[in-house]
């Protein structure tokens, strides 16, 4: 400046030394730059304002101006501060705002809240810059039951403060009105309803008065709190579900004891006890009756056991299926096989549309599907007339159907045969034992493999149950040779 | 002397008829009750056993120990009982090594056609494999490369041939469909299945009288496929 003194009056100088304080308001702090202002004009003051090398100022003027200059650089100084002070709050809300927004979206994506534990407590330590502790109770109650520790340590008082917190749902610690004197942050992990997890956060002195900082944290805790009440109350949801299907699987089992075990029971004893106690008065024909009386028997009230149990696993909540490429031809042809044995006559008969495209479904389902069904049907209609085994496609589906000439079912019962532990018919119409176990078995393994089975009357007489399955289309690549060897 | 045929299962009632059954057929048995008493047997009189029975569900664990115990040192034929028709502890019992498996409650006649099937195999995995086979007019000359059907010969592309081998190695055992695709196009096509579905069809369009009711290729749903033993020629 002294470079330009004598080419420039004062009044262009003084407006240079006000241009440098702006400048350098733009990075000090607003204490700084006031300070360094007020410098700036008692240095020009003692340079240039006559008389020359002392503070004293001569002119009415010249005061008036050293004091614009000052009060300027100051209005600046002060506006840049408070600018910057809410460019920062404005980052820091930003940067609170995506620690909010990558908590919550990394507890939508997780199966359990749990496994975001320490996507929790890293953040928390990233604001506080110490160890954060996190508290969280057993799955069953969520005030009562067993707490662990998932992060961290606590003392035995800080352990009991969680605790606390955990039935109150109130914050303790610094600036809280609770527990004034500890020096950390309890904070809850509020739901709706309760608190389900709690966090020890130690805060110095600086970062406890900070108010916004410990709603931040309590907001990030609460969105682990609403994670964990949603978690809890699917599991209980779950629970409740697994025990009525329990209380289910049980009323099944005793109906199918009380319904379908006892006459097959009762034939089986009959003929045994009669093999056992009359054996010298039975001639080897009447013997033989017997012994294979006990044989049927028994194979019908095995196949009536794997229904009620098959039936009662298909409905669980859990059920896991395994899934393969399978081929109808396959399916049809080993439930032939097994067929035949209890149809000597060869009644059925398979027609089965060529080029069929493989399912994709669970083999082990369809065979004892089409089993229930065959047999249903060779029992119900008369001997010597054919049981069909029919399969197509039509509008990107499969249609397996079983069809007989015998009576076929009353319009009422249509839907009823479906239900376990009904025949289609009035008690005097001779219907056989367990069969609407079996119908409630084939519709559940329709149903899981993604298909439906239902009835309608044969054209001409009989009955026709149809299952519908989806067709998927098969992996890209086609089959190869083998590579030679 | 007598085939021994070693029978482990818990059930007193179920042992005591098996082991009636068994031995009106002019077998030898030693019975265990317990996985503690098989492994006592398996280390005494484990030599001298030809075939065994062996129960999944022991009091004290399960059977399986005893079947990874006896394939760790002896090639002696094992027939899995089990209590649950499950078609996955079945696949991986007959990868661990199971030549067979019956789910209760079964038939006398079905237990002695499985016997009769693993002891014919008996010791197969260290001779030379089966060569030859023949069933229903089905004649398969595997060291020949050469299937004739009723005296004809029958065309098989290169796989189709892999594949009706494999099988015919272990006729009247079921193979997991693991083991086909392993041996037939090797370990990285495990997962597809549905090339066996393909060129089983197209081998029972060849080989079959009628391929929608095989008697030649059977399959085990869900499973695996099991060629019918050798028979006579007719």
């Amino acid at each position: 400046m002294s470079l330009l003194d004598g080419y420039l009056d004062l009044a262009n100088l003084a407006i240079l030394l006000v241009l440098a304080s702006a400048l350098v308001s733009l990075s000090l702090s607003p204490l700084a730059s006031l300070c360094s202002s007020a410098m700036a004009i008692l240095a020009f003051n003692w340079a240039f304002v006559s008389p020359r090398g002392t503070l004293v100022v001569d002119l009415r003027e010249q005061v008036l101006l050293l004091i614009t200059m000052l009060a300027v650089s100051w209005i600046v100084a002060l506006l840049m501060g408070r600018q910057r002070a809410l460019a920062h709050e404005a980052r820091r809300h930003a940067q609170q705002a995506d620690q909010l927004r990558m908590l919550g979206e990394a507890l939508r994506d997780a199966r359990a809240p749990l496994e975001q534990v320490d996507l929790l407590g890293e953040t928390l330590e990233q604001l506080t810059g110490g160890p954060v502790t996190l508290l969280i109770p057993g799955q069953d109650t969520p005030a009562n039951g067993e707490n662990r520790l998932l992060r961290g340590r606590a003392s035995i008082d800080q352990y009991d403060g969680l605790r606390l917190i955990l039935t109150t749902s109130q914050a303790m610690g610094p600036g809280t009105g609770r527990h004034e004197e500890q020096n950390a942050w309890f904070l809850p992990m509020r739901g709706r309803t309760a608190s389900f997890g709690a966090a020890l956060l130690p805060v110095t002195d600086e970062i406890a008065r900070s108010l916004p900082l410990r709603e931040h944290a309590q907001a990030l805790c609460d969105q682990m709190g609403l994670a964990l009440e949603r978690a809890h109350t699917l599991y209980l949801a779950r629970t409740a579900h697994a025990e009525a299907q329990l209380q289910g699987l049980r009323n099944t089992l005793l109906a199918a004891i009380a319904h379908d075990h006892r006459t097959p029971l009762a034939t089986i004893l009959g003929a045994a006890s009669a093999l056992l106690e009359q054996n010298e008065r039975l001639s080897s024909d009447q013997r033989q009756r017997l012994a294979a009386t006990i044989v049927d028997e028994a194979q019908a009230l095995t196949r009536l056991t794997d229904n009620t149990l098959q039936l009662a696993r298909l409905d669980s909540p859990d059920l896991e299926l395994r899934m393969d490429w399978e081929s109808l031809e396959e399916i049809v042809g080993s439930v032939l096989q097994r067929v035949r044995r209890r149809d000597p006559e060869r009644r059925v008969q398979a027609r089965l549309a060529p080029g069929l495209p493989l399912l994709r479904c669970n083999a082990v389902l369809l065979v004892q599907l089409l089993d229930n069904l065959l047999d249903n049907a060779l029992k119900y209609s008369d001997a010597g007339t054919a049981v069909e085994v029919q399969a197509r496609q039509e509008n990107g589906r499969l249609l397996l159907a079983v069809l007989d000439r015998g009576p076929g079912i009353a319009p009422e019962w249509r839907e009823r045969v479906f239900t376990a532990f009904e025949r289609g018919g009035a008690p005097d119409t001779a219907m056989h034992r367990g069969v609407g176990v079996g119908l409630a078995l084939c519709r559940a393994i329709a149903r899981v493999n993604g298909g439906q089975l239902y009835y309608r009357p044969r054209e001409g007489g009989g009955a026709c149950f149809e299952c519908s399955l989806p067709l998927t289309p098969l992996p890209p690549h086609r089959p190869h040779e083998a590579p030679h060897s | 002397m007598s085939l021994c045929v070693w029978l482990v299962e818990d059930d007193r009632d179920l042992r005591a008829t098996l082991r009636e059954v068994i031995e009106v057929e002019g077998y030898r048995v030693i019975t265990s009750a317990t996985l503690a008493d098989a492994q006592a047997v398996l280390t005494h009189a484990g030599a001298g056993i030809d075939l065994v029975l062996l129960d999944l569900g022991l009091p004290d664990g399960e059977g399986e120990a005893v079947l990874a115990l006896l394939r760790r040192e002896r090639n002696v034929p094992v027939i899995m009982i089990s209590a649950r028709d499950d078609d996955g502890q079945k696949i991986r019992l007959l990868d661990a090594g199971a030549d067979d498996y019956l789910v209760k409650p079964f038939s006398v006649g079905e237990l002695l056609a499985r016997m009769r099937v693993a002891l014919r195999h008996r010791g197969t995995r260290l001779q030379a494999a089966v060569t030859h086979y023949q069933r229903n007019g089905l004649e398969i000359d595997l060291a020949a490369h050469r299937v004739a059907l009723h005296g004809e010969t029958v065309h098989l592309t290169p796989t189709e041939f892999k594949l009706l081998a494999r099988l015919a190695r272990s006729a009247g055992q079921v193979v997991t469909h693991r083991q086909l695709l392993t041996d037939v196009w090797g370990n990285e096509f495990v997962e597809h299945t549905h090339y066996l579905r393909l060129y089983m069809g197209q081998l029972r369009a060849k080989l079959e009288a009628d391929s929608a009711e095989p008697c030649l290729l059977l399959t085990e749903p869900g499973v695996g496929y099991r060629l019918m033993e050798p028979g006579n020629a007719g």
